[in-house]
């Protein structure tokens, strides 16, 4: 059976010592928000993932979500884990408090969000749904549907969802055919079939709200033609309480690879009375709110599985013991040694961990720039912080899950032939985490958004805010201590560097350039990316041990050395890539489709 | 008489006949201007050298000019080679004249006449044998020193050498396109072109469409041109278009298409008659307005109803059609409306064509030339296909003309044979488009000829004779490690001058010579944090230049447009120049917070420094402390000379299409003998001099005329000029001062308000004043 322990030593290291915590105190707003603060709301989070989630994981698996009549039920512990998981306060941890929310700094969520995605991913798709429809409602609704309907969604006592998806229009929202029809009592008839519908029934609310994208009997062609409507299950009564039934019924439950207590639904809508959410025609805008949010958040997911994957690979390394040692027996008193003595054993758990640890640290460093955008009194300041989080949207979401696939990956590798079997739970991390390389716009589609929208936006503004910094970070660091570190990172950001003017460049001549090197550019932004925060993290640790670090010694030599390992193991990853982007699309775009 | 005028005499000094005066001057000529009224003369000379852009190239030209009333002065004409008659449109006053000129001239005096309507035959009637033939149509366009064409019409009695020399001199002295036409009302330009407009302004209404659709339809996709219609109607004059009416009314016969084709437009009249003539009265089509708050906005008239209205942009998706072939494919009223017109326009060009004119070819030239057209008809009619145009015409239940017949059964008007271009005669065969000898574009190399090596912003050519081509070829010809890469590969295969190429020529027909490096990807290197690359671009345009300044055969720079920042150090490091008048450059680098990196400091300076004295510098330092702090542009080829931006050593052209010819053989002209300059050394006053420039800087920010920032760039370019750390006594190498300028512009460029002046520029093609 597998096993997790919230990383809460590398969580507090991160979020106190790196990037320091005093700095979100510093927002107006946050101004209780003290490390003790902190570490409390951890150890809280850490209880109910590590108690309540996580021994739901498997079971939640082998048994999923079912469909009977249009009811949808959750596997066996799943209602009883959400009302813990509401009474916490976690759905509205970083929630307006004007609608019963605990204010808490995006940064917090970010970490919840890594803990629920490392304890039971599929049970967080819940949550994690509403949480998207809050948002969108919390800056597109109107009044009344903002005090009938955002309470509940903090509260977690009704559930949300996202209805974007038609059989024939995913990637191409332009295209969708669901029509909102007005009813003359300024609400909206919608009817229409939407599927791969995260969440779009189940039994853990007794009221369940759907953000659905829609088209007015006016609305112009393309995107520039979608609206969002608001419709609940129930309509709600005076007194807030489910009333009438909906327009809007499931009439089926996809089987998957993983995931499989999510459901995932098809929802039919037929005169479901609705409402607009924002301006008409323009719900790709309010849309998007929950989108960017949304990207970020499965990017957490490849994170998090790759974080329980890598607990168990470690554990079952130093216990399986298999082989001797090539340097000769390390365990001469055991029958075999365990089998974390082999270089290519360690290299997998090394590339785990480097992995984990790094992308953590951007991870919460995106977080928190996020609570600036929120709180920060100096436009320009948000300014910088919105650039650098629309820039690196896309790098979290593709670069974290398609890392994170690798991972869980590796870890089934490590436990070797058990891996693949089911009761030791490593396959269903590699399962689990395939789904996040497709939801919320394809890796494919991440790296276009990356090349195509984010580059050149504002003539390389959002660019400024991730490479000059980075610049001065390795100046800063090119003499000292860490100088051989900084080389390294250097080396692989004058790669990124090239491959940003090389796409530029050609890209702008032939757009199918800048899309043929779109999906190694973007790794290779991820690279640096978590490289960048690997210097930092080597810069605090060897301050620490440099002052005397006492217990915590080996901790940070740890962080030494896992950073050396980052940049010197798995950064040069970024000149092979540079080499292919260098080579530019021909070969891509030679053959006519019948010659493949 | 062969020889080529040299004294002019302009009578009329209205709009034509003043501007013509000005631009005669400008070719060098000494003009009498006369008029029949008094002072009309001075004060047009005077309203001339005032207006911005002056018709006058340099204000010294205007002295070329002297002034005079027809009566007190028509003697004049008597000492001059050439008398251009350019007064009012009337028959009878222009025989007039005529007979006054007849004892007055010089027995080889050429006369013309800048009539844009009334036919040669007429004009003659009643003058001497000798006079007639001495006597051609020279019809200018407005304004004579841009518009390129000029239309001559030779009568039957007009000696042919006449016209020869007519046509030489306004081709190679005057710059122009001289299209050759038969004598028939409105020549070649105005009849199709004013037929055209007509047909435009009508359908447009027809179709109940806004002058803003048909400005974008007619605009960018078809270019005819760039302003469109109505936009051309406010430029030229809505009161032109009825005079034109009734003059073709009466001369042209009753079944010539015009005058089936037109009606009256009484939204136009009614604008004329309220004083809506056009941007030289109070607005036409178009109106610029200012709102209660002050701000600016552009309204437009309502076709329909006579009443003005916000300007709004077109939305008809033929608006964004590439292309003509693609415009008319829509199925849009974009679409409906240039097929409309255009098989009106066409049908007539195809009918009047042999009519008017020698060959299709003077049509298209005369259309491009003078109406600004992207193409003429018949390039028009070859990029819709022929077969389609044959088609509406069919269509729309007409006959077919049958000099379109011809071009269907032929495919096209126009074919590219042996790497020539050829046009369909008359008999329908294929015929050589037969150009005058130096005419010449690089077009015509790339038709019979491949480049020799080509990378993503340049190209090498064979341009013959033994010279060797660089021609630029990214959007505005922005300058790049690309372009410097081909500069280093030119030199290369140039060699020591043994092979086959002699000599090397930068020469491009883009717009503009060069903008200068390319700011877009300049600002993304700072956003990059890319202080290694752009440091190695540095380098890399410095070596390319030196290269050039130094290769072992001569290097001539061809200017036409702009060439700015890093396109005019490429020139100031060739050694000569062929610039077209009209070419605009300087070092403007200090626009954007930078100092010139590319050698433009030093060949400044060391330019500024030839011929005065070694021992005291500072006159050198100053004015190119001045000329490049102040980021000063020449407006053109003479201003340019004046400034020092020009050597005598430099070719001034005025004709566009003689730029490659007069390259080529400046270039082979210095190859006999060439040896590579001697790397020059100078003495400069070093760092004790920056205090007092400094100083003069500052005075100028206290009285608000430069900002603390160009207090900032001005201090940097200043340790560049003084030679940095030297002394008198020491001397200062090139490599030294190209070492300032990268030490200078790589300060610079890591400044955050250079980057934001970056940022402006790109923004808003003006720069910031931080």
């Amino acid at each position: 059976m597998p096993a997790y322990r919230a990383p809460l030593d590398d969580i507090r290291f991160v979020l106190h010592d790196v990037l320091g915590t005093e700095q979100l105190r510093a927002l107006p707003g946050y101004e209780e928000v003290t490390p003790d603060l902190v570490d409390t709301v951890l150890d809280g989070m850490a209880q109910v993932c590590e108690e309540v989630l996580f021994p739901l994981n498997q079971v939640g698996d082998q048994v999923g979500s079912t469909v009977a009549d249009g009811v949808v039920t959750t596997p066996p512990g799943f209602k009883e884990a959400y009302a813990t998981f509401c009474e916490a306060g976690f759905p509205g941890l970083s929630c307006d408090p004007a609608y019963g929310g605990q204010g808490l700094p995006l940064t917090l969520r970010a970490v919840l969000d890594e803990m629920v995605c490392s304890t039971n991913l599929s049970f967080g798709m819940f949550p994690g749904l509403t949480y998207g429809a809050y948002e969108a409602l919390h800056a597109y609704g109107s009044d009344e549907l903002k005090d009938a309907y955002l309470a509940k969604l903090v509260s977690g006592e009704w559930a949300g969802t996202m209805c974007l998806t038609e059989p024939h229009a995913g990637t191409d929202l332009g295209i969708i055919t669901t029509k909102a029809v007005p009813a003359g009592d300024g609400a909206y008839h919608v009817t229409g079939s939407k599927i791969f519908i995260t969440a779009g029934e189940h039994d853990l609310t007794p009221n369940i709200v759907h953000l659905v994208l829609a088209k007015l009997p006016d609305a112009p062609p393309g995107t520039k033609g979608i609206s969002l409507l608001l419709v609940p299950k129930y309509l709600p009564t005076e007194d807030g309480r489910p009333g009438t039934r909906n327009g809007v019924t499931c009439v089926g439950v996809e089987h998957k690879m993983g995931i499989k207590a999510s459901p995932t639904c098809q929802l039919q809508f037929d005169n479901a009375k609705g409402w607009l959410v924002g301006e008409p025609h323009k719900g790709l805008r309010a849309m998007f709110i929950m989108m960017n949010g949304a990207r970020l958040n499965v990017g957490m997911q490849g994170l998090g599985l790759s974080v329980t994957s890598y607990q168990n690979a470690l554990q079952y390394a130093k216990d399986r013991l298999q082989m001797r040692a090539l340097k000769g027996a390390a365990r001469p008193d055991q029958p075999a040694d365990p089998i974390i003595v082999h270089p290519d054993v360690r290299r997998g758990l090394m590339t785990m961990k480097s992995f984990n640890e790094g992308a953590r640290a951007l991870a919460y460093h995106v977080g928190m720039e996020m609570d600036v955008i929120l709180h920060h009194p100096d436009p320009a300041r948000r300014q910088e912080a919105e650039d650098l989080v629309a820039l690196l949207t896309p790098v979290v979401k593709a670069f974290f899950t398609d890392v994170g696939f690798e991972s869980a990956n590796i870890g089934l590798q490590t436990y070797g032939g058990h891996g693949y079997i089911r009761e030791y739970g490593m396959e269903q991390y590699v399962r689990d985490s395939r789904i996040a390389q497709i939801y919320e716009g394809t890796n494919g589609v991440q790296a276009m958004d990356l090349v195509g929208r984010k580059l050149p936006a504002e003539m390389g503004r959002l660019l400024r805010r991730f490479f000059q910094p980075t610049h001065e970070l390795i100046e800063r660091e090119s003499q000292g201590d860490l100088k051989d570190l900084a080389e390294a990172l250097g080396q692989g950001f004058r790669r990124l560097q090239q491959g940003t003017q090389l796409i530029l460049a050609k890209g702008m001549r032939d757009p199918n350039e800048a899309g043929a090197a779109a999906s190694e550019y973007l790794r290779i932004f991820g690279l640096v990316a978590v490289g960048a925060m690997w210097l930092r993290m080597a810069r605090v640790a060897q301050d620490k041990l440099a002052a005397g670090a006492g217990p915590k010694e080996a901790f940070y030599r740890s962080k030494v050395v896992t950073a050396k390992f980052w940049m010197t193991r798995i950064l040069p990853q970024a000149h092979g890539l540079m080499a292919s982007i260098a080579a530019g699309g021909e070969t891509i775009m030679a053959l006519e489709p019948d010659a493949f | 008489m062969a020889i080529a005028p040299s004294r002019v005499a302009v009578i009329g000094a209205g709009v034509m006949g003043a501007g013509i005066a000005a631009h005669l001057a400008n070719a060098g000529c000494t003009v009498l201007l006369l008029d029949a009224l008094p002072d009309a003369a001075a004060s047009a000379i005077a309203r001339l050298s005032a207006a911005r852009p002056s018709p006058f190239v340099t204000k010294a030209v205007a002295g070329r000019v002297t002034s005079g009333t027809v009566a007190a002065d028509l003697a004049g004409v008597a000492d001059c080679d050439w008398i251009i008659e350019a007064i009012v449109e009337d028959l009878a006053a222009k025989r007039a004249l005529y007979a006054q000129l007849e004892p007055l001239r010089r027995p080889d005096a050429i006369v013309s006449s800048n009539t844009s309507t009334i036919p040669l035959a007429h004009l003659v009637e009643g003058r001497s044998a000798a006079f007639r033939r001495h006597f051609a149509v020279t019809h200018f366009f407005n304004p004579p020193r841009w518009m390129r064409l000029l239309e001559l019409v030779a009568g039957p009695d007009t000696a042919p050498e006449v016209a020869d020399t007519l046509a030489a001199f306004g081709d190679v002295r005057l710059g122009k396109g001289v299209v050759r036409c038969h004598d028939t009302p409105g020549f070649i330009a105005n009849r199709v072109g004013t037929f055209w407009m007509q047909v435009a302004v009508q359908e447009t209404i027809t179709l109940g469409l806004t002058v803003e659709d048909a400005d974008a339809v007619f605009g960018k996709p078809m270019g005819v041109p760039a302003t469109g219609v109505f936009g051309l109607l406010d430029l030229v004059g809505l009161d032109l278009m009825p005079r034109v009416a009734a003059s073709f009314a009466r001369t042209l016969p009753a079944d010539d298409r015009y005058r089936r084709t037109a009606q009256p437009l009484p939204v136009l009249e009614r604008l004329v008659a309220d004083g809506f003539t056009g941007r030289k009265g109070k607005g036409g089509f178009y109106r610029v307005t200012r709102r209660p708050d002050g701000a600016r906005q552009t309204e437009a008239v309502d076709l329909a109803t006579g009443a003005v209205r916000p300007s709004a942009p077109s939305t008809l998706p033929g608006a964004k059609a590439r292309g003509v072939a693609a415009l008319v494919a829509g199925r849009d009223a974009g679409g409906e409306l240039a097929r409309r017109v255009l098989r009106q326009v066409l049908a007539y060009a195809f009918e009047v064509a042999d009519e008017i004119a020698d060959d299709l070819a003077s049509v298209d030239t005369a259309m491009r030339l003078g109406f600004n057209w992207a193409k003429g008809p018949f390039e028009l009619a070859d990029a819709i296909g022929v077969a389609t145009v044959a088609e509406w015409i069919r269509d729309a239940g007409e006959p077919v003309p049958s000099r379109l017949e011809a071009a269907v059964r032929a495919g096209s008007c126009y074919r590219t044979a042996g790497g020539r271009r050829e046009q369909l005669g008359r008999d329908g065969t294929w015929q050589a488009v037969s150009r005058p000898g130096g005419v010449e574009t690089l077009g015509d190399v790339a038709l019979a000829s491949r480049p020799l090596e080509k990378n993503g912003s340049a190209a090498l050519w064979d341009l013959g004779g033994g010279v060797l081509g660089v021609e630029f070829t990214a959007k505005m010809n922005a300058l790049d490690g690309d372009v410097m890469a081909m500069l280093h590969r030119a030199a290369a295969r140039a060699g020591r001058g043994d092979g086959p190429f002699k000599a090397i020529v930068l020469h491009n027909e883009g717009k503009h010579f060069s903008v200068g490096a390319n700011l877009g990807l300049l600002l993304y290197a700072i956003n990059l944090a890319a202080w290694r690359d752009i440091e190695k671009l540095m380098i890399a345009g410095q070596q390319a230049y030196a290269a050039l300044r130094y290769a072992p055969v001569p290097v001539v720079g061809v200017v036409q447009g702009l060439a700015l920042g890093g396109g005019f150090e490429a020139l100031l490091h060739c050694d000569a120049v062929v610039a077209h008048l009209e070419a605009s450059m300087g070092l403007v680098e200090t626009g954007v917070g930078l100092v010139p990196g590319w050698g433009g400091c030093a060949r400044m300076l060391i330019r500024h420094a030839e011929g005065g004295d070694p021992a005291d510098p500072m006159p050198a330092v100053i004015r190119t402390m001045e000329q490049v702090g102040r980021a000063e542009t020449a407006a053109n080829a003479a201003d340019a000379r004046d400034k020092g931006f020009l050597t005598a050593r430099d070719v001034i052209v005025m004709n566009p299409d003689r730029l490659l010819d007069e390259a080529r053989r400046t270039a082979l002209a210095l190859v006999p003998g060439y040896r590579p300059p001697r790397p020059p050394v100078l003495r400069l006053p070093g760092a004790a001099v920056l205090p007092a420039i400094e100083a003069g800087v500052q005075g100028l920010v206290a009285a608000g005329q430069a900002t603390a920032y160009d207090a900032v760039v001005a201090a940097a370019l200043a340790r560049v000029l003084t030679g940095g750390d030297t002394t008198p006594d020491r001397t200062v190498r090139e490599a030294d001062l190209l070492a300032l300028e990268r030490e200078a512009f790589l300060r610079l460029v890591r400044e955050p308000r250079t980057r934001e002046r970056i940022e402006h520029m790109l923004a808003t093609g003006q720069p910031l004043r931080n």
